[in-house]
C-alpha cells in the first residue's frame, strides 16, 4: 500500500519556480493496477519519479506499507521502474539485465539463475537469454525491461508510459500481457499514461491529473460515467456539454433545468454545492434521437457513418454541437435526414453535473 | 551511367590527395629513418653511406671502451624504463583526475557544459612552453607551493620538487589532461543517463553504478583518452627537458641528443624506431584489452 499525503514539488526558485505537483493525496492499494492519467506536463511522471526516488518532493509524505520512503535513496526502496525508453544496459545480455537487481541485492548465484529463468519464461523470452539487448526488437526489449523490474519482486512496480514506443498492434498485446503479469505476480502496478483508452482498459483505478493536481480518482467506469470536472469529461472519451440551471441538489442527485425549460435528473459531483448556472455532461451513446419536443430540440446538421455506429450532429440555439451516437444494426433503416428538426433525450441519471 | 570501373577509378582519384600527403609526410620520412638506422655515423653528424648494424646494437648494448666486452646499455635501458614508467603514471593520474572532471561536465545542464569545456580547452590554446613554465613556477624552490608552506611555518627549507620524476610527471599530466577529458566527456555525453537511474532503481549503490554501468559504457572514451595521453608522453621532449632539467632524460631527449651533441644520427634513428615500436606494442595491448572487455559479455 502506498500512502501519499500533501505531496508537493516545486522546481526552481523565485520567479522561475514551477509547481510540478501540488498537494497530492492518494492511497494506492495492495495488488492494485493504478493509473496516473493526464496530458503531458500534468505532473504524472514527476509523481512516479517521486515514488521511485529520482525526484525529491518539496513537502509532504510518502510511505510504502507504512515505511517512509522520502528519506531513502532509490536503491533502498522496494520499488522498481519500467522506463519509457526501457533503459536496458547495452553492455549486458538479456539474462544479465534481468539478473542485475538480484545481483546488486547480493543474492546467491543459484537463486539469481533460477529467478532469471522464471522471469524469462514469464515474459516468453527464454530463447533470447544470451542475446545482447541491441539484438532484439522493441517489443522484446519491453518484455526484458518488465522482467528486469519484476525479478527482484518489488512491492511496487512503476511503469512510465512503457507502451508509447510500440506500434498499435503490439501495444494492444502488451496491454493484455501487463494485466496478466499484474494478476500473476500480485504486485502493485503504478502506471503512467496519457492514453485514456489504455487507462480505461487496464486499470483498477485511475487518477486523472492536470497542472500538478489530481482532479479525480475512481474506477474506469466511475471516471467515464461520472466525470467530476469538465477537464476529466473532455479528456476521457467524447462528451456533450450542455449549459443548464441548477434547481435542487441533494444526496448526489441534482435536478437541472435545460434551456428548453424541461427539467432532468443528473448526478452531482462529490462535494456538490453548485451555484445557479452549471454545465452538464452527456455521453453521445447515452443520448437518443426522438421526436421534437424532447429535452433538447435542434436541427440535424450531419450524419456520420462509422461502420459500428452512426453519429448525429445536432445544432441548437446557444449550445455547442450535440453528438448522439447510435449503434448500427444490420437491418436498420435511416429515418432521419440532414436538416430535420429532431429531439434529443437521455435517461435520468445519465447526465453528470460538472464542477468547473 | 557510370560503370563499376569508372566508380572504382573515381574512388582512387578522390583518394589521391590524401594518399600523396600520407606518402610524403609519413611513409617517406619513416623510410628515411629506417634507412639511416642502418648506416654509419658521420664524424660531424649526418651519415656515411656504409651499411652497419652498430646503431641497432648500441640501442640496448654497449661495448666497453677499453676491453671491448659487451654489456647491456644501462643508460639506455634506464631511460626506456623511465619513459614507460612516467608515461604510465601520467596516464593513470590523468585518468583519475580526468574521469571525474568529464563526469562533472557531462552532468551539468546542457547550456552550462560549453563553459566548463572552455575552461578545459583554454590552457590547450596556450603555448606548450608557457604552460610548462607555469607549472615550474608553482613547484620550484622559490615557487608558490614552497613559499606558502614556509610562510605557514610547515617547512623550514624548500622541498626540492623540480628536476625530479615527480616534476616531469606533473608537467606532462598538466599538459596532456585535456586529451584525457575530451574523449571521456564525448562518450559520457552520448551515454543515456536513464541507465544510471535504472541501475540505482535496481539496488545498485553509487560505487556499483560507477563500476558496473558508467565505467563499462565510457570505456571506449577512456581507452582513447589513455592512448592520447600515453603516446605523446612517451615521446615527450619539451616537458622532461624543462621539468627534469637534464637529470630525468626521457626517450625524446635521448633521441634529440643523438641528432645534436651526440652526432650519432643512426643511433637517433634506431631509437626513434624503438620508440615507435614501444608505442605500437602499447596500442596493441590497449586495443586487445578493449576488445576483450567487449566480447567478454557477448
Amino acid at each position: 500500500m502506498i500512502e501519499i499525503a500533501g505531496l508537493s514539488k516545486i522546481f526552481g526558485v523565485g520567479a522561475s519556480a514551477f509547481t510540478a505537483l501540488e498537494n497530492i493525496n492518494v492511497t494506492i492499494r495492495e495488488n492494485e493496477f493504478f493509473t496516473l492519467l493526464g496530458p503531458s506536463g500534468c505532473g504524472k511522471t514527476t509523481l512516479l519519479r517521486s515514488i521511485a526516488g529520482f525526484v525529491n518532493p518539496s513537502s509532504g509524505s510518502l510511505t510504502v506499507n507504512g515505511e517512509d520512503m522520502l528519506s531513502k535513496p532509490p536503491y533502498a526502496r522496494p520499488v522498481n521502474t519500467v522506463f519509457q525508453n526501457y533503459a536496458l544496459f547495452p553492455h549486458m545480455t538479456v539474462a544479465e539485465n534481468i539478473g542485475f537487481g538480484l545481483e546488486m541485492l547480493g543474492r546467491p548465484k543459484s537463486e539469481i539463475k533460477s529467478v532469471v529463468a522464471d522471469m524469462l519464461d514469464l515474459v516468453q523470452m527464454a530463447p533470447m537469454a544470451d542475446r545482447m539487448t541491441s539484438q532484439i526488437s522493441g517489443g522484446q526489449q519491453q518484455r526484458v525491461a518488465l522482467a528486469r523490474a519484476l525479478a527482484p519482486k518489488p512491492k511496487v512496480l512503476l511503469l512510465d508510459e512503457p507502451l508509447s514506443a510500440l506500434d498499435f498492434k503490439l501495444r494492444k498485446e502488451m496491454q493484455i500481457e501487463l494485466k496478466r503479469l499484474q494478476s500473476e505476480t500480485g504486485i502493485t502496478f503504478v502506471f503512467v499514461t496519457h492514453d485514456q483508452e489504455e487507462a480505461l482498459t487496464m486499470s483498477d483505478r485511475i487518477a486523472v491529473m492536470k497542472s500538478g493536481r489530481i482532479l479525480q480518482i475512481g474506477g474506469p467506469k466511475d471516471i467515464y460515467d461520472h466525470p467530476a470536472e469538465r477537464f476529466v469529461a473532455d479528456f476521457i472519451g467524447d462528451t456533450n456539454f450542455v449549459s443548464a440551471d441548477l434547481v435542487t441538489e441533494a444526496n448526489g442527485i441534482a435536478q437541472v433545468r435545460l434551456p428548453s425549460g424541461k427539467t432532468v435528473e443528473a448526478r452531482s459531483p462529490a462535494g456538490g454545492a453548485q451555484s445557479g448556472s452549471v454545465t452538464i455532461a452527456v455521453r453521445p451513446e447515452h443520448a437518443v434521437l426522438s421526436e421534437p419536443g424532447a429535452l433538447i430540440d435542434g436541427r440535424l446538421k450531419n450524419i456520420v457513418y462509422f461502420g459500428t455506429d452512426t453519429h448525429y450532429h445536432i445544432e441548437s440555439d446557444g449550445q455547442p454541437t450535440f453528438v448522439v451516437r447510435r449503434q448500427n444494426q444490420p437491418d436498420a433503416v435511416e429515418h432521419h435526414q440532414v436538416g430535420d428538426t429532431v429531439g434529443i433525450s437521455f435517461n435520468s441519471g445519465t447526465a453528470q453535473v460538472l464542477r468547473d | 551511367m557510370t560503370t563499376d570501373a569508372q566508380t572504382e577509378r573515381n574512388r582512387w582519384l578522390l583518394l589521391t590527395p590524401a594518399l600523396t600527403i600520407l606518402t610524403l609526410a609519413a611513409a617517406g620520412p619513416l623510410l628515411i629513418v629506417v634507412v639511416y638506422s642502418f648506416l654509419t655515423a658521420g664524424d660531424y653528424g649526418g651519415v656515411v653511406w656504409t651499411f652497419s648494424t652498430d646503431a641497432w646494437f648500441s640501442v640496448i648494448a654497449e661495448r666497453d671502451f677499453f676491453d671491448e666486452t659487451l654489456s647491456f646499455s644501462d643508460a639506455h635501458l634506464s631511460i626506456f624504463w623511465r619513459s614507460v614508467k612516467l608515461s604510465l603514471m601520467t596516464t593513470v593520474v590523468a585518468f583519475l583526475v580526468g574521469f571525474p572532471t568529464a563526469y562533472f561536465i557531462a552532468t551539468r545542464p546542457p547550456h552550462k557544459r560549453d563553459f566548463w569545456m572552455l575552461l578545459i580547452m583554454v590552457p590547450f590554446w596556450t603555448n606548450l612552453l608557457i604552460r610548462t613554465f607555469a607549472v615550474m613556477e608553482i613547484i620550484r624552490n622559490e615557487g608558490v607551493v614552497n613559499t606558502v608552506l614556509m610562510k605557514l611555518g610547515l617547512i623550514d627549507s624548500p622541498i626540492q620538487m623540480m628536476f625530479t620524476e615527480f616534476a616531469v610527471t606533473l608537467g606532462m599530466f598538466y599538459v596532456f589532461l585535456p586529451l584525457m577529458v575530451l574523449p571521456i566527456y564525448a562518450s559520457m555525453e552520448r551515454m543515456d543517463f536513464s541507465l544510471v537511474e535504472a541501475a540505482y532503481d535496481l539496488y545498485a549503490s553509487r560505487w556499483k553504478v560507477l563500476r558496473r554501468v558508467i565505467l563499462p559504457l565510457v570505456k571506449p572514451g577512456a581507452v582513447a583518452g589513455s592512448i592520447l595521453v600515453f603516446v605523446p608522453s612517451l615521446g615527450a621532449y619539451v616537458t622532461p627537458r624543462i621539468m627534469g632539467g637534464g637529470k630525468q632524460l626521457m626517450l625524446g631527449n635521448l633521441i634529440e641528443l643523438q641528432f645534436g651533441q651526440g652526432r650519432n644520427w643512426p643511433l637517433g634513428a634506431a631509437l626513434s624506431i624503438t620508440l615507435l615500436a614501444i608505442v605500437m606494442v602499447a596500442l596493441i595491448i590497449y586495443v586487445r584489452s578493449a576488445e576483450n572487455g567487449e566480447t567478454h559479455h557477448g
